[in-house]
C-alpha cells in the first residue's frame, strides 16, 4: 500500500499523482486568496452613494458575465453539456449553492451596518470551521488523517480565525452602533450559509464535475436570487433609477465581480483537489490581500496608532502561519482512499459511471469530448467583452489618492499567481 | 417506449435519489433559514 492507493471506484491511483494533485490544490487555494482579496480593490473606488444591495447586484452581474465567458474561453461550453449529461443532478446543487451565496452576501451588508466590519468579518469567517465540520461528517475528509494533520488543519483554521479577528479590528474604524445583536446574528447567519454552501461544492467535485461547469449553473442561482432580493428590497423603479445614475461606476463594480470570479475558480479547484477542510481556509487568506491593497494602494491606516499597526502585523502573521499549517497538512493516501469511498457512494446513489467519477478525482479527461469551441462560445466571449468595453467607455475614474506604483506591484503579484497556477493547473489536469 | 415516457422513467429515480439525500436537505433548510433571517432583519 506504499506506492499506490486502492481506489474504491475502480483501479488504483498513483501515489505520485495524488501528491501532485494535493500540491496543486494548495497552490490553487493560495491563488484564490490573492484574487478574492484583489476583488475588493475596484470596489474601494466606488463611493458610498450607491446602496449596498445595488452594489452587490451589479457585482453579481459582473460575476455572471465572467462565469459564462471565462469557461467558454478556457474549454468551450460543449464540456459543460458533457458534464451535465454525466451528472445531471448536480445542476440542482450548483443552483442551490448560488442562491445561498446571494443570501449570505446580503446578510453581510446588514452585519456590517449593525456591528461594523471588525466584529462581522471574524464571525462570518467561521465558515471555514463549518466547512471542516461538513467535510468530516459528510465526505470522509480527515478520516484516518492522524493527529498531526488534525492539529494542522484545526490549529491552522483557528489561527486564521484569530488573525482575521485582529486584522478586522485594525482595518475597521467604525464604531458599533445599536442593534448589535441583530448584526451578530446576521454575520453568524452569513457564516453558516457560506460554510454550508461548501456541501454542494464538495458533492460536485467528489462526483467528478468540472469546476468550470459547476460555476456556470451556480451563477444562475446567484443572479436570480440577487435580482429578486434587490427588486424586493428596493422596488423595480427605484432600483433602475439607481442603476442609471450609477452608470459611471458600473465598470468598477463589475470588474470587481470579474476579479472575484477568477479567485472563486481557483477556490473551486482547491476544494476539488484538497477538499473543503483545507481549500476553504486557504482561500480565506483573501483578507490579507484585501488589507495589502488597502494599506499600500489606498493609504488606509495612514497615521494610525502603534496599537493598530501591531494588530495588523500580529493578525497577518497569525493568518499566514495558519495557512502554512493547513498547506502542510494535505491528505494522506489512507485519507484519500476514504474520499474515494464517499465518491463511490455518490456514484452508486445517482447511477454515475465509475470511470467518470474516478477521472474527475484524478483530474483526468473522461472520454475525449468535443474540444473545439463553437459559435456559441465566441458569442459569449465577444458579448461579455463588449459589455465591459462599453461600460469602460462611460466609466469615471474616481478622484482619490491611489499609489500607482504599489497598485502595479500588487497587480503584478496577482498576475504572476494567475499565470503560474493556471499553467500548473493546465499541465496537470487540462482544467479538469 | 415513447421518448416522453422514457424521459419520465429516467427522471423519477433521479428525483427520488435527490429527495432522500440529506446533502440536499441540509443546504436547502439553511437557505430557507437564511431567507427568514433576512426577512426579519429588514
Amino acid at each position: 500500500m506504499d506506492a499506490i492507493t486502492v481506489a474504491a471506484v475502480g483501479s488504483p491511483m498513483q501515489a505520485g499523482r495524488l501528491r501532485r494533485l494535493q500540491a496543486l490544490g494548495v497552490f490553487c487555494g493560495v491563488a484564490a486568496g490573492a484574487w478574492l482579496g484583489g476583488a475588493e480593490a475596484p470596489i474601494k473606488m466606488v463611493n458610498s452613494d450607491v446602496s449596498p444591495i445595488t452594489i452587490s447586484l451589479i457585482m453579481v452581474f459582473g460575476v455572471f458575465l465572467a462565469r459564462w465567458s471565462v469557461p467558454a474561453l478556457l474549454r468551450g461550453t460543449s464540456h459543460v453539456r458533457h458534464d451535465v449529461r454525466q451528472a445531471p443532478h448536480l445542476v440542482i446543487w450548483a443552483v442551490l449553492a448560488g442562491c445561498m451565496w446571494a443570501v449570505a452576501n446580503t446578510l453581510t451588508i446588514y452585519a456590517i451596518r449593525n456591528v461594523g466590519l471588525s466584529i462581522a468579518f471574524p464571525l462570518w469567517n467561521t465558515n471555514s470551521l463549518l466547512g471542516i465540520f461538513w467535510g468530516f461528517l459528510l465526505f470522509n475528509e480527515l478520516h484516518y488523517a492522524g493527529w498531526k494533520r488534525w492539529v494542522g488543519v484545526l490549529g491552522g483554521a483557528t489561527g486564521m480565525f484569530s488573525g482575521a479577528a485582529l486584522l478586522a479590528l485594525a482595518s475597521s474604524n467604525q464604531a458599533a452602533p445599536g442593534k448589535a445583536m441583530l448584526g451578530v446574528v446576521a454575520a453568524l447567519g452569513a457564516g453558516i450559509l457560506w460554510g454550508t454552501m461548501y456541501i454542494p461544492y464538495r458533492k460536485a467535485y467528489l462526483t467528478g464535475m468540472n469546476p468550470l461547469s459547476f460555476v456556470t449553473f451556480f451563477t444562475a442561482g446567484e443572479l436570480v436570487t440577487m435580482t429578486a432580493l434587490a427588486v424586493g428590497y428596493r422596488g423595480a423603479g427605484p432600483l433602475w433609477r439607481e442603476l442609471m445614475s450609477a452608470r459611471a461606476l458600473l465598470f468598477w463594480l463589475m470588474l470587481g465581480g470579474f476579479v472575484w470570479v477568477i479567485g472563486d475558480l481557483f477556490q473551486q479547484y482547491a476544494a476539488k483537489y484538497v477538499g473543503i477542510s483545507r481549500g476553504i481556509p486557504l482561500s480565506n487568506t483573501n483578507q490579507l490581500w484585501g488589507l495589502l491593497w488597502g494599506i499600500l494602494v489606498f493609504h488606509e491606516l495612514e497615521g494610525g496608532s502603534h496599537r493598530i499597526y501591531a494588530e495588523v502585523i500580529g493578525g497577518s502573521i497569525l493568518t499566514a502561519l495558519g495557512a502554512v499549517a493547513i498547506a502542510l497538512s494535505s491528505a494522506t493516501e489512507r485519507e484519500h482512499s476514504s474520499w474515494q469511498d464517499a465518491a463511490e457512494r455518490e456514484g452508486q446513489r445517482y447511477g454515475i459511471e465509475g470511470g467518470y467519477v474516478r477521472a474527475g478525482m484524478e483530474g483526468r479527461e473522461y472520454e475525449a469530448g468535443p474540444s473545439r469551441r463553437t459559435w456559441v462560445d465566441w458569442v459569449l466571449i465577444v458579448g461579455a467583452s463588449g459589455v465591459f468595453v462599453v461600460l469602460a467607455g462611460v466609466a469615471r475614474v474616481p478622484r482619490m489618492e491611489i499609489h500607482l506604483g504599489w497598485a502595479a506591484a500588487v497587480t503584478a503579484a496577482m498576475l504572476a499567481l494567475l499565470v503560474s497556477c493556471g499553467t500548473v493547473l493546465w499541465r496537470t489536469t487540462r482544467f479538469k | 417506449m415513447p421518448k416522453e415516457q422514457n424521459g419520465r422513467a429516467e427522471l423519477e429515480p433521479l428525483i427520488r435519489a435527490i429527495a432522500t439525500d440529506v446533502h440536499f436537505w441540509i443546504p436547502l433548510l439553511v437557505l430557507l433559514a437564511g431567507l427568514v433571517l433576512l426577512h426579519e432583519l429588514r
